[in-house]
This record gives C-alpha cells, sequence and structure tokens, in this order.
C-alpha cells in the first residue's frame, strides 16, 4: 500500500483506472536506476540517496510513481544511526550546558559550548556537530539493502496502487477460484460484511455494517488489504466501486486475472493451519485409512441463504459428496448463528457435533433431510463416521448395481479388470466387482480384481501343461512369465483356478515352485 | 423481547419492533441503527412501552475518584448549559479559559466512564495528568503505543477513528478536545460510531472555513456556550503583539524574485486566478498531471521556503533571544528544516513530528520546570501543551490561517501573576509573507 498523495490515477467515463507501470523500457529503466542506486548507495545518507531519487523526478519521470518505487525499496532496506554517542543523550547534555552557560547567540560562545560537552564525552567538536541530529530520518545511513529485480518492483507498486485506490472504495464484489477459507477469515477479521450470490459462479460482495447509511470509505483499508488474498488465487475478478477524491463521484473500478494478473505481484498463499487440533487430528487419522474417500481440507463454500458456510471438509467418492463440518466447543451465540446458517444449507452435510453442546436447538438440525449428525465425546472416533459413509455408498452401490443388472452388456476381450469396466460405465469399482463377481457373465469365471474368458484359462492350463510336463514342476517366476505373456496379471489366482499349488521356500518368490494340486487334479 | 447490542460501531436490533431510527439490513436480517442514536433509539422503546434487552455497554470498571476542581463563574455558567442541554453540547472559550476544567468537573458529577478524544500525544500526557491531579484518578490512554481502557481514558483523533469498532460503545461520556477536529470527514465518523450518550465539545475555534462545524450540532451538540476572550480577560495574562520586518539578503531576494516570477508567469499564461482557499485547492489538483504546474507550484514553494528561512530572521531572532533571556520563549516555525537550525545555530531542543514520544516528554518537562528556557517547534505545539509561564511567543512562519495564530497566542495566555505575554513576530519584507501575516492577524479580534 502507498500514502494517498501517491494515487496515480484516472478517469474515463465512469470508471477509474490506474497508471499500471507496465514492462516497457522507460519503466524498467526507472526501477533499474533505482535499484542501482540504493545497492551502491550502501553506507551513505539517506538524504544524499533521495536527492538521486529527486533527479529521476527531474528527468522527467512522474513523481508519485518515482516517490512510490523509492518508497517501496526504503521498505527492503535497513536505515540506522551511524553515530558515536546517543545522540538523544548528547544533545541532553548540549541543553543542559547552555542551561548553565546562557543560550549561544554568538558563534563564539556557541563553539565553546560544544568544546565543554566534547571534552565530557572525550569527542571532537566535529563529531558532536556530526551526531547532534544523526538520528533525523535524512540523516541516518542505508546499512543493507534487499534487492528485487525490475518485473518485481514493478509488480509491487501496480499492487500497491490498486490497494491505494481501493482505501477510497465504497465496496468490493469479487470471486475467485481457492482459499476461501481465508478470504473469509479475512472479510471478518478486518470488519467487514459480505452477502453472495450467484452470477456464473459464487460472487462475494463486500461492504461494512456503516455502508447501510451512507457510501463510506471507512471500509476502503480493510478492503484494499483483502485484495492480496484475492489476487493470491490463480483466477479471479473483482468489481469495486470507488469515489473519484475530488469530486466524490462514484466509479467503477475492474480488475481481472485474464488481464492484469501479470502486472501484479502474486502474493504467497499463507500456509492453510488448522482451527483447531480436533479438525488436524481428524484429518491426520483419517487420511491413514485406505477408503477411497478423497479427503479435501477447506473446500468452495457452500450457501446458506445470503451467507457462506465454508465447511471443515468435504468428502468424495463415486460421485457422492459430502460436506463436513465439526461442531466443536463454540460459545452460545456462535453456535446459535451457526444453526441459523446450517437450517439453510442445501447440500448433504455430516455434522460432527460434540455432545457437551447437544441442546434443543441442535436437535432441530436432525429434522433437516440434508444434516446428519454424530455426537462425539472428548475425540472424534472414526468408526462411526465410516459406518455413516459405508452407508451412503451402500445406497449409491445398490442404485448401481440395479443400473448394471438393467444393462445388457456382452464382454468380447478376453480379460475384464472390474475398474476398468467401473471406469468405463462410470460406476464405482465397488459396484462392478460386486455386479460381476456375484454373477459372472456366461463363459467367463471372475478372479479377485478380473474377469477371464474360459477360453483363455485354457489357453493358459495348455501353456503351464507343456512347460511342466518333463519335471511335474514349474518355478513360480516361469508360471507368472507365461501368464502374464498372456495378457492377465493375477497370476496366483490364475494358478489357483486351474487347480495348481504354490509352494514356498521361504519367503522369496524366486524359489517358489507351482504344482499339480492333488486334490484338484485327483491324483 | 426485542435485543439491542453493538456491532463494529452500529447498533442491532433484533425483534419483533423497528424504530424510526434504524433501517432493515438483509445482510444480517436485523434493524441497523447508527450508535450515536444509542441514547434515542432507548427513548424510543420506552415511550413505545417496549422491553428491550440492552446488550449495548461494555464498560470498564467504575472507580472512586475525589476532585478538588473550582470552576470559575464563566466555567460553571458553561457546564451548567450543557448540563440542560441533556449533557451534549459545544462550548467556545478561548485558549487558556480552563476548558479541562470543565470537562473534569462534568466527569466529576456525572461519574460516568468518559473517553477524552484529542489531537496530539502530547495532549493525551497533558490530560492524564490533569485527571491525576485533579481527580485523583489514574487515567490509561489508547494511542502512542499505549492501548488499555479504564473509567476515563485517554485518545487520540486518530485512535479513535482506528478503533472505532471495539471502543465505540465502552464509555458513557465523550469529550472532544478542540472539537473543530472532528467536523472533518473521517474524523466525524468517530461520533457517529460511539454511542456514549452524553458528549462535550471543547474548542476555541469553533468555525471552519469549510462550514462543516455545523454537522457537529447533530452529533455532539449545539454550542451551548460562548464567551469572547474581552469578557473573560481579567482571568488571562494581558499580552502585545509585535511584527518586526526584516530585509531578505541581496541573494536571497534574488531567488525568492526568479521563484516568484516562474509561479507568476504561469499563472498568467494559463490565466489563472488564486483567490480563494478553494482556487488554490484546485490548483494543487492540477499540479498532478501537468508538469508545468507542478513546476510552477515547486518554484512558489522554493520561493516562500527563502522568505520563510531567511538567514535574517535568524540574526533578529538572535537579537530577540538575548532581549528575553530572562523569559520563557516559544519559537514557532513553518517548516521542520527551519526548526533544526535554528535549533543546531542556538543550541535549542527542538520538537518536530520527528521527535520521539519520550524526548518530546522529556523537553517539556524540562521546558516546564525552568531548566529549558527555549523551545522551537513547527506546527506541531500549536494546540494544547500548556506551558503556564511561558511569556514569548517568537513567530518565524506560519500558514496564515486565523486558527494558527490563535492557538499560538493561546499558549502564552495563561494566566500568572505579573505576567505580560508578547507575540511577536519576524516576517520577511516585499514577500508573500507579509499578505499571510495580514490574513492571520485580520479576525484575531472576533476568534481570540
Amino acid at each position: 500500500m502507498l500514502p494517498s498523495n501517491l494515487l496515480s490515477v484516472w478517469k474515463r467515463k465512469g470508471e477509474i483506472l490506474p497508471r499500471y507501470a507496465k514492462s516497457s523500457s522507460s519503466n524498467d529503466e526507472a526501477a533499474n536506476f533505482l535499484i542501482e542506486a540504493y545497492k551502491s548507495h550502501i553506507g551513505e545518507k539517506k538524504k544524499v540517496l533521495k536527492a538521486l531519487v529527486a533527479e529521476l523526478e527531474d528527468k522527467g519521470y512522474e513523481y508519485r510513481f518515482v516517490r512510490a518505487l523509492s518508497l517501496l525499496l526504503d521498505r527492503k532496506s535497513t536505515f540506522v544511526c551511524q553515530c558515536k554517542v546517543d545522540p538523544v543523550d548528547l544533545r541532553r547534555k548540549i541543553f543542559q550546558a547552555t542551561e548553565q552557560f546562557g543560550l549561544p547567540t554568538t558563534s563564539e560562545n556557541r563553539r565553546k559550548i560544544l568544546e565543554i560537552v566534547a571534552s565530557k564525552m572525550a569527542l571532537a567538536v566535529e563529531d558532536v556537530e556530526e551526531d547532534f541530529y544523526s538520528d533525523l530520518d535524512g540523516e541516518l545511513v542505508l546499512e543493507k539493502f534487499s534487492a528485487p529485480s525490475a518485473s518485481e518492483l514493478l509488480g509491487e507498486y501496480n499492487l500497491g496502487l490498486t490497494q491505494t485506490l481501493l482505501f477510497d472504495a465504497t465496496e468490493l464484489s469479487f470471486t475467485a477460484s481457492g482459499n476461501w477459507q481465508d478470504l473469509f477469515h479475512a472479510i471478518k477479521k478486518f470488519g467487514l460484511i459480505y452477502e453472495v450470490y450467484q452470477d456464473n459462479g459464487l460472487w462475494v460482495k463486500i461492504d461494512g455494517p456503516g455502508s447501510l447509511f451512507k457510501l463510506t470509505r471507512r471500509y476502503g483499508v480493510g478492503i484494499a488489504k483483502l485484495l492480496p488474498i484475492i489476487v493470491a488465487n490463480l483466477e479471479w475478478t473483482v468489481r469495486a466501486k470507488v469515489l473519484w477524491r475530488f469530486t466524490n463521484e462514484i466509479c467503477d473500478f475492474k480488475l481481472e486475472s485474464q488481464k492484469h494478473a501479470s502486472l501484479l505481484k502474486k502474493p504467497h498463499l499463507p500456509i492453510v493451519t488448522y482451527d483447531s487440533s480436533i479438525e488436524e487430528d481428524f484429518a491426520s487419522k483419517f487420511q491413514a485409512l485406505t477408503t477411497g474417500w478423497a479427503l479435501k481440507r477447506e473446500p468452495e463454500p457452500v450457501t446458506a441463504g445470503k451467507h457462506v458456510i465454508i465447511p471443515d471438509f468435504s468428502l468424495e467418492k463415486a460421485g457422492i459428496k459430502i460436506y463436513l463440518e465439526i461442531v466443536g466447543f463454540w460459545t452460545e451465540t456462535y453456535l446459535l448463528r451457526k444453526i441459523e446458517k446450517l437450517k439453510q444449507v442445501e447440500v448433504k452435510m455430516l455434522l460432527l457435533v460434540n455432545e457437551a453442546l447437544a441442546c434443543e436447538k441442535l436437535s432441530a438440525l436432525e429434522k433437516r433431510p440434508q444434516l446428519d449428525l454424530i455426537y462425539y465425546r472428548d475425540k472424534i472416533s472414526l468408526a462411526p463416521i465410516l459406518r455413516y459413509l459405508e452407508t451412503k455408498f451402500d445406497d449409491v452401490k445398490f442404485k448401481e448395481i440395479k443400473l448394471l443388472e438393467g444393462l445388457s452388456i456382452r464382454f468380447t476381450e478376453p480379460v475384464v479388470a472390474f475398474r476398468e469396466f467401473a471406469d468405463r460405465i462410470g460406476v464405482s469399482a465397488e459396484a462392478s466387482r460386486a455386479f460381476l463377481a456375484i454373477s459372472p457373465p456366461s463363459g467367463y469365471v471372475a478372479l479377485a480384481d478380473i474377469l477371464v474368458s474360459n477360453e483363455k484359462l485354457l489357453q493358459i492350463g495348455d501353456r503351464i501343461r507343456v512347460a511342466m510336463s518333463q519335471s511335474g514342476k514349474l518355478p513360480l517366476k516361469e508360471a507368472a512369465r507365461i501368464i502374464e505373456e498372456e495378457g492377465v496379471d493375477d497370476s496366483a489366482n490364475v494358478l489357483t483356478m486351474l487347480g495348481y499349488r504354490i509352494r514356498w521356500r521361504g519367503i522369496n518368490s524366486e524359489q517358489a515352485e507351482v504344482s499339480k494340486d492333488p486334490k484338484n487334479f485327483g491324483e | 423481547m426485542l435485543r439491542l447490542w453493538f456491532d463494529k460501531g452500529t447498533l442491532l436490533l433484533k425483534g419483533e419492533a423497528g424504530t424510526p431510527y434504524g433501517k432493515w439490513d438483509t445482510r444480517v436480517g436485523c434493524y441497523r441503527i447508527k450508535a450515536y442514536h444509542y441514547r434515542d433509539v432507548l427513548e424510543y422503546l420506552a415511550e413505545s412501552k417496549l422491553q428491550v434487552e440492552d446488550d449495548v455497554p461494555m464498560l470498564p470498571p467504575l472507580e472512586h475518584l475525589k476532585s478538588n476542581v473550582e470552576l470559575r463563574d464563566y466555567q460553571n455558567e458553561a457546564l451548567n448549559n450543557w448540563c440542560k442541554a441533556r449533557n451534549r453540547g459545544v462550548l467556545v472559550l478561548p485558549t487558556a479559559a480552563g476548558k479541562t476544567f470543565i470537562a473534569l468537573k462534568a466527569i466529576q458529577q456525572l461519574k460516568v466512564q468518559t473517553l477524552i478524544v484529542v489531537p496530539t500525544l502530547d495532549l493525551i500526557d497533558q490530560w492524564k495528568k490533569r485527571i491525576k491531579d485533579y481527580l485523583n484518578l489514574e487515567a490509561d490512554a489508547v494511542g502512542g503505543g499505549e492501548n488499555t481502557l479504564r473509567m476515563v481514558t485517554v485518545t487520540t483523533y486518530d485512535s479513535a477513528y482506528i478503533h472505532a469498532e471495539q471502543l465505540g460503545n465502552k464509555f458513557l461520556l465523550i469529550v472532544f478536545d478542540e472539537v473543530h477536529h472532528l467536523a472533518s470527514t473521517g474524523y466525524i465518523q468517530i461520533a457517529e460510531m460511539y454511542t456514549a450518550p452524553y458528549r462535550m465539545g471543547l474548542t476555541a475555534t469553533y468555525e471552519r472555513s469549510d462550514q462543516r462545524h455545523s454537522l457537529l450540532s447533530q452529533l455532539v451538540g449545539d454550542p451551548v456556550y460562548s464567551v469572547g476572550i474581552e469578557e473573560i480577560a481579567g482571568h488571562l495574562s494581558p499580552y502585545t503583539y509585535e511584527k518586526i520586518s526584516v530585509e531578505l539578503t541581496p541573494q536571497e531576494q534574488q531567488i525568492y524574485k526568479s521563484q516568484m516570477s516562474i509561479f507568476r508567469s504561469f499563472l498568467q499564461q494559463r490565466k489563472i486566478t488564486l483567490k480563494s482557499a478553494a482556487d488554490f485547492q484546485k490548483f494543487i489538483m492540477t499540479t498532478g498531471r501537468d508538469p508545468k504546474a507542478r513546476e510552477a507550484l515547486l518554484a512558489r514553494n522554493r520561493a516562500i521556503r527563502v522568505a520563510v528561512n531567511s538567514e535574517a530572521k535568524l540574526n533578529v531572532l538572535a537579537q530577540q533571544l538575548e532581549t528575553y533571556k530572562n523569559e520563557k520563549i516559544l519559537i514557532f516555525t513553518l517548516y521542520n528544516d527551519l526548526v533544526y537550525s535554528i535549533s543546531l545555530r542556538f543550541l535549542i531542543p527542538a520538537i518536530t513530528y520527528q521527535t520521539s514520544r519520550e524526548e518530546r516528554r522529556e523537553i517539556l518537562a524540562n521546558f516546564g520546570n525552568d531548566k529549558y528556557p527555549v523551545v522551537v517547534t513547527s506546527q506541531v505545539l500549536d494546540e494544547g501543551v500548556d506551558v503556564p509561564d511561558a511569556s514569548v511567543g517568537l513567530v518565524l512562519g506560519g500558514t496564515g490561517s486565523n486558527r494558527e495564530y490563535v492557538q499560538r497566542l493561546g499558549r502564552l495566555l495563561r494566566k500568572k501573576e505579573g505576567k505580560l505575554a508578547r507575540l511577536i513576530e519576524i516576517i520577511s519584507q516585499e514577500t508573500m509573507e507579509v499578505g499571510t501575516s495580514r490574513r492571520r492577524h485580520q479576525k484575531i479580534r472576533g476568534a481570540a
């Protein structure tokens, strides 16, 4: 953000437009000139550096642009007071000396007082002169400077310019591709109020409590602070109403990732942190299991009337999406507000509710068909959640099997993998397995994950019989190679199906052997 | 049952009834009301015989106070008028008339949680000291690194504005020192976003050139008491005003003339006349996009700088310091660099916006207890800070506003037996300073 007096914007047909510094030879030149100036002035006074900056203004560069760049570079610099003694203390001693000797109105008297102070502090008079106001801003010395590239600097300038423009915003609407949790956290933190609406996606309109009464710039700073969090996303669109500062006329302001992303410095997205250890605990436990459910932290917001809820998690499997919200320890007012919101939710949501909160108001939620509640005490246990997910999934699986049964499917290929089949039809792997394994189509045998045609099995059987005709035995490795050559990868099950058994010698499969199973061959 | 509570600088009312003061806010499904209507809403609901659960005030605990404030007649009259206006209103009294004491007496009488809003950090210190001395109460502050609340809390306009969402419902009485500041576009929202039903504005210079002071009637109350400098002259130091003209050095004259002619010829070329402050504002606006206009403005500023910072003036200043070496002197300038060159040349403690708060405190304390006889400052001490026995003001430059003049004079008028206050202006001849000085001085009789 820049000071308002460095704001460089113009107006066209009711639209307010920042004078963005695009990468051009002249802008790059200005940026590089300044970066080099800072680099080469380490150890020099700030006022010397600023005089150089002023030179750039004299060369015809727009003064606000130059000063803003210089200010951004100041923020990457460390200026220190280089003095032999603490200047505040030095001044105190000098002023005290004048108390004793009177105010010097002649240069001789002045010199005398400085000499007295200097000798007391074991300094030269010149040192005293030098250090007297060495802590004033212009006298500070550049100690460290971490140089950005010209394009970084321009990107920072453009972002800062946009934020400064938004100081005068009365409202802002945006849509973005992610980090909703951060955005809504920030909206709250900055004392703003939002409303959501749909317009080719979810839009959020922001202003403040007092905006109800009149157009006000009061919330401009909060709105400006929100901007970096919006533009940190991959895709975003921003619309704002801005008061033109000279006439108070309302202007439109538009910003979109497609046009402007390359101009603006892209801030880093903050790393997701969990609100509470309960959530973190749940997530890590759940992800340790292979459930087939994809767990997503902070999914997109779910509308609840004019508001949104960003559920803690979403769970997805086989086209089923269930949102999950942990209702931990909350204050009563917060809980009541949450309940009001939850009542308006129109998607499937599982609430994990701390038993201590159980109350009449909460049980009202149980009646909402799209909400399900599971109570927990102290810690969330996974078992009831997994059972719940299982039942949700069973419903789907059952429907899918019905669907498959309704189709007349004919197989021609010798091997059919359940998963591949599931993907082809668009059902879950579980449904496809249940359907194919329970009643395999005629001419096929169901193994663990695949269907194999009888014909194929016989073909494999023949080859193995030939291979073991001499010794009556075959290394497992050899048998597996044959089976794989035939395009089947489940060698163990194929061999069992064909009536062979695998004799293991230790755990090394290199040494395992295949032979006829006397039970099956009746020998 | 209705429920009323404070929400980020506004009030929310939920229930089966509305109020004429509120507006339905679809975003939250409640009536939203400006915070300053707090008292109006409660009265309206009471008249309508509507029960309300009032969750608005979140007040710091009350503390015991012991007052020894004795008011002068006119101060008493001012306070009575304010009470009769249902504890609202603006009191207009000349600087040094003891406005602070009226507010302290009001706190003593009402015994309620009070926020005092002041323009500068120095004034926070001064108010805290007065509260300690006269109410026997520790006050806390919000601003300048402090951030705690107590029954009596002092803050700056800036902090009161920034923290309105948090502080708005914590006090029942709010005192605006130098209330003319409140009327500015930003600060006016302080008055709107705080619930305090009792409000007192204090100022010596109620009217603003932009007429925005008219907004204060609704938000703080009407001016309920006004007294001129003549009417209470017996309570103030007698004062004299003197003007000393100096000639610029030949070199300075040359720079002044050449720079001013750049400025004037630009105005002529563009046929611009600058008659009023508004004209000038418009001109400043054009300098943002017109490099020629900016160059003209810079030339004018350079000329003024030469006139204001003239070497010749410093020589006169040296004479004045000799003449009044037994008095306490405040030196005022327009620019900070002049403050520092005076400070360096005469080894005088300086206070500008760059001076750290601790060093300011130390300098002011030493100025107060006679260790430092002279302090040089730009505009930061114009308001507030009282040093009762400062008797000489040397003005080396200013903006020409009448308010600034009155305020600087006010620093010297605090009554002390046998004191004669002198305000001495040192201006450069044949420069714009002459007109600036005249303007500054024009309305002194009426306003001071």
